[in-house]
This record gives structure tokens, C-alpha cells and sequence, in this order.
């Protein structure tokens, strides 16, 4: 078993940096660590950039971009910056002086451009920069705690030696992430100090923080790796929300704690080489400095007495409800959308089989590695109105970046050709690969209903979008838009052809993380149909302590889903058991 | 010696990688520029997502784009004055403005050849 997390034993750079996938708990535990240092006498700064934070409500006092003293713990201090906001702030301060001067379809043209998620990881760097790279913020405080860390990506391309040759100015291929950003120039100083403080072991630890689940372990992973790539090695491993006391008559409980221990076997090697510690699963929410203090404590303890005579319990619909919707309504196209580790995969196959019963003819399409279709129907009960296919990412990239090379690189020099490469790496990259793939799986399947496991961000459908005015440029300066992709996106937009179903967790960043996806894709003119909650407690009937503690808290999440965000909502119950296979998943219709 | 301008527009990324495909005019336009520069011409690119400024200052491609909006763009500015507007120019343009034989835009760039001692 792991040891705890206490940072009085661990903690021993300046600088420490929480990475890990969305929802993983990377700010509460950065929030406990900072706690604990500064009641150890300890002057520490808390930088937080999650949006979805609460801590404005823990310290009891409004945050701004500028460090404030937290009234209630001596010696701590914590600023917030949200990347979007900076992002945002960036992109108005590029924009803003030329609105009025420049036509309204220019100025349109120019910000689509800059609401990148590149132009977003920039910002925030930028912002981190500052404090990583201003003396007198290191000789101010002992330890500044970053609740977030930068990508290889961005920091690759921050290393780039060409970045400030003046290439940028001189070349049409200036690498596209940097680009936007323009007077860096002035900054390669600081940014160059900056990789260098969070190269250095001895200045900085990158504290990995991941749950005991098999994808937010292999995020922790790909990060580790790509992070270690990039020179930092001072890396630590923290399983956050370690469920250690099962309660043996309860199904849930003993099926909840079997989970993660069968997940944790699975732990990628190179992962296994660092050290790691656990902090536990708690029926508690951290709300409060007390909460905190002991999450990280010698002791902690994973239950709080809380009254809980509210026994409301928020009557949702399940999946069936879902496919009856799209049945009824002959829906043709149907995507299940939200981040990696909410279980889209699984939800999409059971639509797929929902339909398929209720006698449609069904396409299903994925790109989960994680979870290809094979073995998702691994008792190859496949019945003849049901079809599988399954689009590899890597591949489709690979494809797709030998396709660029063998176009544009031949023309480039040696500089050319790095950059070349480097935009090729960009998020933005992966997900065009993969829309393409898509339009041709949609395009190939006529007369069936097709259910995608995945769909592209709003920012790519419209760069894909060519029959938007202001995107005919881009359109046009970067090639022709293949006609499957063309075709497809009025079908996206009509609602009686396209259901888009969005997957959640009833906690809050997956929340929020679902909120940002819809509204980016309302950008995009789709609406999502459905939100449909999986993997949740609260539908369940555990009278585990810890779980049912866990199981309240999430009612504010599902309340804030079928109220404030979605057209529809439906709810599924935790599972111990992965559904596999054509019979399982029947078991999700029969709600 | 002719002057020779080029505005370009706001691309996701310049390089047009991230785009739903590449552009193999974007290639094209760039290395006839690289083999102009080399024999000396002066020509300059600007892309509306760096220097969006040089859009507004420079009144004749200001007016075009009043006129015309995004569509516009790419603009070819030759001597001051507007040559092209809406797509990038062909070689055979390139060469008949700045009385350069054609052929002669084919220019690659240079590749710097490295050899890896480890490997002979």
C-alpha cells in the first residue's frame, strides 16, 4: 500500500506543480499542501487557476490575479488566474484596438483564430512566467504552489531555438501557438528563466496527481513522460481519493474498493518507477480549512459526521429514455461527447445496442483506445442490423502529419520543417485528423443511424466550417475542405438528424468541463440534446459512510445539470462492473 | 528595384497544419517569396493575426477590405498599388511584375546536410 501524503515529510523545492486529468483533484490537493506548509511556519504562495474553484469560499475572501494574504491561515498567500479569462484578456487586447478600424468580418476572422486551446495554455504560461521568472516573488516566499502545470507541447515550443530568431517575422510558417502571441519577442528572457526554473530538480517537483482509474492513471503517464522529456525529473505521484475502508455487507462499497485496486494493478510501469504516496477517498467535501488540514494530516480520516436527514432523492430518467428519444424522433447521427474517463465509449455502445433492439440499422464508430469495440462486445453477439467500426487516433494522426510532411515539407528548410513539425503536435492537429475520419465513416454509412463516441470542439467545426463567411478565407488559404467534411456539418446543426449526448460526472470539474464543451459547441450552432449523468452514487442505494457521505454531495451537480444546463437530463447508477459485451450493455435499457 | 507586398489572412496556424487541409498555395507562394528575397527583391508578408496593424495602416488594402471584408484577402501590394486581391498570385504573375523568368521561382530553400559521425 502507498503512504500518505504529508508534505511536511515530502515537499522540498520552491516550486510545485499539480498536473493531472481534469477532476482528478489537482486544485484541493494543492489547496491542502499549501495549508499544511504554512502552518509549518512556512511562507507560501498558492497560485490557483482552476475557474471551477471553490476556494474563494474556503479562505473566505475574494481572489484576484495578485497575491492576497488568506486571513485565515498565517503565512499563506493565493492569487487565481483563469486561463480563459487570460486568454480572453490576450485576445481583446490583440483585437480589441482594431475593431472599428478593420471590417467586422477581419476582426471576426482574427479572434476565431486566437480562441485556440493553443492561445489558452500560452496565456496561462504567460502568467505563470512572472512568478516563476520574478526575483523578488522567489525571495519572498519559501514554497509557490501552481495548481496546474504546462504541457510538453508548450513547452517545446517555448524551447524551440528558432522561436526567436526572428523567423517568426521573416517566414509564412511561423509555428502557429506562438504566432498569435505577438511582442513575445520581448519576453524570451523570461520565458527562457522560466523553463529553466521548472527544469531544475532542485527549484521545482511536478507532483502528479491522479484517482486509482485506469485513465486518469495512463494521463498521469503520458504527462510523466512527456514532462520528463522536456527535462523535469523531480516527478511525484499522488493517487488521490484511495478508498481504504470498505464496508463488507454493502454491494457498492466492496464493488467501489475492488475497483480501484484492480485499476491500481494496472498502473503503466514507467509510472511504478516514481515515487508515490495516496491521499483517501472522503465523504467530505474540502470547504473548509479543516477539511483540508486533515486530508493531508499524519492521520486522516475519510468521514466527517455530517447531518444528513436530507434524504431527497433527484428522480432522473435513465438511458432508456435517451433511446426512445432518438428512436421516436429517427435521430441519424448521434455523438456522445465529454472528457476521457466518463465512460463515453460504454454509453455510446449501449445507444448503439438500444437502437439496434429496438430494430434500426446502427452504425457504431469509436476512437477510445481504451476501449475498442472488440471488447466491448467481446462475446461477439453482434446481431445483423448492428455494425462496428473503430478509428485509431494515433494512426489517423500519423496519417494525417505523413500527409502534411509529404505536401509542405518537401518545400522547407531545416528550421521550416521543426516548426512544421511542432504545430503538428498541436491539439488542434488530432482533432481535425479525427473529424475527417469521422465525415468519411458518416459519408460511407448510408441508410443507418451512426453512433460517434467522440466529437470535435466547437473552435474546429467552425474552422472546418466553409460555408461560414468569414471561415471561406480560411478555407481558401489552407486548402480545400474535403467534401464528406462539407457535407457533414449542416447535418450536425439539424437537430432532427443530430442528437448530440453530452456524458458527465456528478462532481465539479467534470461538470464544468461539460458546460465549457456545450458552450463552445452552441458557438458552433449545435445544441446538445441530452445530458446524461453516469457513474453516479447518488442513484445507487449504498448505506456505505463514506460513499453516501459522497453520494450528498453530489446532489448540488445533479441539480445544477437537469436545472441550469441541460435540454434533457438522464442518470445512471455507479457500477463496480464494466459492461462488456452485447448482452451487458442491454442491461443499461433496462433501467 | 520593385517593392512587393503580400497581406495575409488570419490563419488558425500559419503554417495551415491545423486547417482542414493543407494549402499547397500557402507552399508555393512561400517559396517563390524565399527565391525573390534571395535574388534581392524586396518583398514583405504580413498576416493579419501578427500585424494586424500594417491592415489599417496601409490604406489602399484598408479599403479594399471596407470594401470587400475578409474576403478580401490574401491582398498583393506591387509599387503601392493594388495587383491582386481575394487569392495569392500565380508564378507567371510573380514573374511578369517583377520581370523574373519563371522557372527561376522554383528555387528550393537550401537544406543544411548534417552528417552523423556515429553513423559513417
Amino acid at each position: 500500500m502507498y503512504e500518505s501524503f504529508n508534505p511536511k515529510q515530502v515537499v522540498q523545492t520552491p516550486f510545485l506543480f499539480f498536473t493531472g486529468k481534469g477532476g482528478v483533484g489537482k486544485t484541493s490537493v494543492a489547496c491542502a499542501t499549501a495549508v499544511s506548509l504554512a502552518d509549518q511556519g512556512k511562507k507560501v504562495l498558492l497560485v490557483s487557476t482552476d475557474p471551477a474553484s471553490n476556494l474563494q469560499d474556503v479562505f473566505k475572501i475574494e481572489l484576484t490575479s495578485d497575491p492576497v494574504e488568506i486571513p485565515s491561515v498565517n503565512n499563506l498567500f493565493a492569487c487565481n488566474i483563469d486561463p480563459e479569462e487570460a486568454a480572453k484578456t490576450y485576445r481583446e487586447k490583440t483585437v480589441g484596438p482594431y475593431r472599428g478600424k478593420l471590417p467586422d468580418s477581419v476582426v471576426t476572422q482574427m479572434e476565431e483564430q486566437l480562441s485556440g486551446a493553443c492561445t489558452v495554455e500560452i496565456a496561462a504560461f504567460d502568467e505563470f512566467s512572472h512568478l516563476l521568472a520574478d526575483d523578488t516573488i522567489v525571495k519572498q516566499y519559501d514554497h509557490v504552489l501552481f495548481d496546474t502545470a504546462p504541457t510538453g507541447h508548450t513547452l517545446r515550443l517555448l524551447q524551440l531555438p528558432t522561436a526567436w530568431s526572428g523567423f517568426l517575422q521573416e517566414s509564412t510558417h511561423g509555428a502557429s501557438c506562438l504566432g498569435p502571441l505577438s511582442g513575445l519577442g520581448e519576453k524570451k528572457d523570461l520565458y527562457a528563466q522560466a523553463v529553466r526554473s521548472l527544469s531544475n530538480g532542485e527549484k521545482t517537483t511536478l507532483i502528479l496527481v491522479s484517482r486509482p482509474d485506469v485513465s486518469s492513471l495512463e494521463e498521469a503517464n503520458r504527462a510523466s513522460l512527456e514532462l520528463k522529456d522536456i527535462g523535469i525529473q523531480n516527478q511525484l505521484l499522488i493517487i488521490n481519493g484511495l478508498f481504504q475502508t470498505q464496508s463488507p455487507n454493502d454491494e457498492v462499497s466492496t464493488a467501489f474498493y475492488e475497483r480501484q485496486q484492480k485499476a491500481l494493478t494496472k498502473t503503466p510501469v514507467e509510472l511504478k518507477q516514481i515515487k508515490t504516496l495516496s491521499v483517501p477517498y472522503v465523504s467530505y467535501s474540502l470547504t473548509d480549512m479543516d477539511s483540508l488540514r486533515h486530508l493531508v494530516s499524519d492521520k486522516p480520516f475519510a468521514e466527517i459526521e455530517e447531518n444528513s436527514d436530507d434524504n431527497e432523492i433527484i428522480p432522473l430518467p435513465g438511458l432508456n429514455e435517451i433511446i426512445d428519444d432518438f428512436s421516436a424522433k429517427n435521430t441519424r447521427v448521434i455523438f456522445t461527447m465529454g472528457k476521457g474517463g466518463v465512460g463515453k465509449t460504454t454509453i455510446a455502445s449501449a445507444i448503439a445496442v438500444g437502437l439496434s433492439e429496438k430494430g434500426h440499422k446502427v452504425h457504431l464508430t469509436t476512437t477510445d483506445p481504451a476501449a475498442h469495440l472488440a471488447y466491448t462486445f467481446k462475446d461477439g453477439a453482434l446481431k445483423d442490423n448492428l455494425s462496428i467500426s473503430s478509428i485509431n487516433p494515433k494512426t489517423e494522426v500519423e496519417k494525417y502529419k505523413q500527409e502534411v510532411l509529404s505536401v509542405a515539407g518537401k518545400e522547407q528548410d531545416e528550421e521550416g520543417l521543426a516548426y512544421l513539425k511542432e504545430d503538428l503536435e498541436s491539439p488542434c492537429t488530432e482533432e481535425i485528423a479525427l473529424f475527417k475520419a469521422f465525415a468519411n465513416m458518416v459519408e460511407k454509412s448510408q441508410d443507418e443511424i451512426v453512433v460517434i463516441d467522440t466529437a470535435p470542439t466547437g473552435h474546429t467545426l467552425l474552422l472546418l466550417d466553409s460555408t461560414e463567411t468569414y471561415h471561406k478565407e480560411i478555407s481558401r488559404s489552407t486548402g480545400d475542405v474535403p467534401d464528406s467534411v462539407k457535407k457533414l456539418l449542416p447535418r450536425l446543426r439539424n437537430p432532427k438528424e443530430t442528437g448530440v449526448v453530452i456524458v458527465t460526472l456528478a462532481e465539479a470539474t467534470p461538470v464544468l468541463e461539460a458546460t465549457r464543451l456545450q458552450e463552445d459547441l452552441k458557438r458552433a450552432q449545435i445544441v446538445p440534446k441530452w445530458w446524461l449523468i453516469n457513474q453516479s452514487l447518488h442513484a445507487t442505494e449504498t448505506k456505505d459512510p463514506i460513499l453516501a457521505g459522497r453520494a450528498n454531495t453530489e446532489k448540488r451537480w445533479i441539480k445544477k445539470v437537469s436545472d441550469e444546463l441541460a435540454e434533457k437530463a438522464a442518470i445512471i447508477p455507479w457500477t463496480g462492473e464494466e459492461k462488456i459485451g452485447y448482452a451487458k450493455l442491454k442491461d443499461y435499457i433496462r433501467n | 528595384m520593385s517593392k512587393l507586398e503580400i497581406f495575409d489572412p488570419a490563419m488558425c496556424c500559419s503554417t495551415g497544419v491545423c486547417g482542414p487541409s493543407v494549402d499547397p498555395d500557402l507552399t508555393r507562394v512561400a517559396s517563390v517569396v524565399y527565391s525573390l528575397e534571395k535574388r534581392g527583391f524586396d518583398v514583405t508578408r504580413f498576416n493579419l493575426s501578427n500585424d494586424p496593424g500594417e491592415f489599417v495602416e496601409n490604406k489602399k488594402v484598408n479599403q479594399v477590405l471596407q470594401e470587400k471584408g475578409a474576403d478580401a484577402l490574401p491582398v498583393t501590394i506591387l509599387n503601392g498599388e493594388i495587383v491582386k486581391d481575394s487569392s495569392y498570385p500565380s508564378n507567371e504573375e510573380f514573374s511578369d511584375w517583377l520581370q523574373v523568368d519563371a522557372a527561376d521561382l522554383k528555387d528550393k530553400p537550401q537544406t543544411r546536410v548534417t552528417i552523423d559521425i556515429d553513423k559513417l
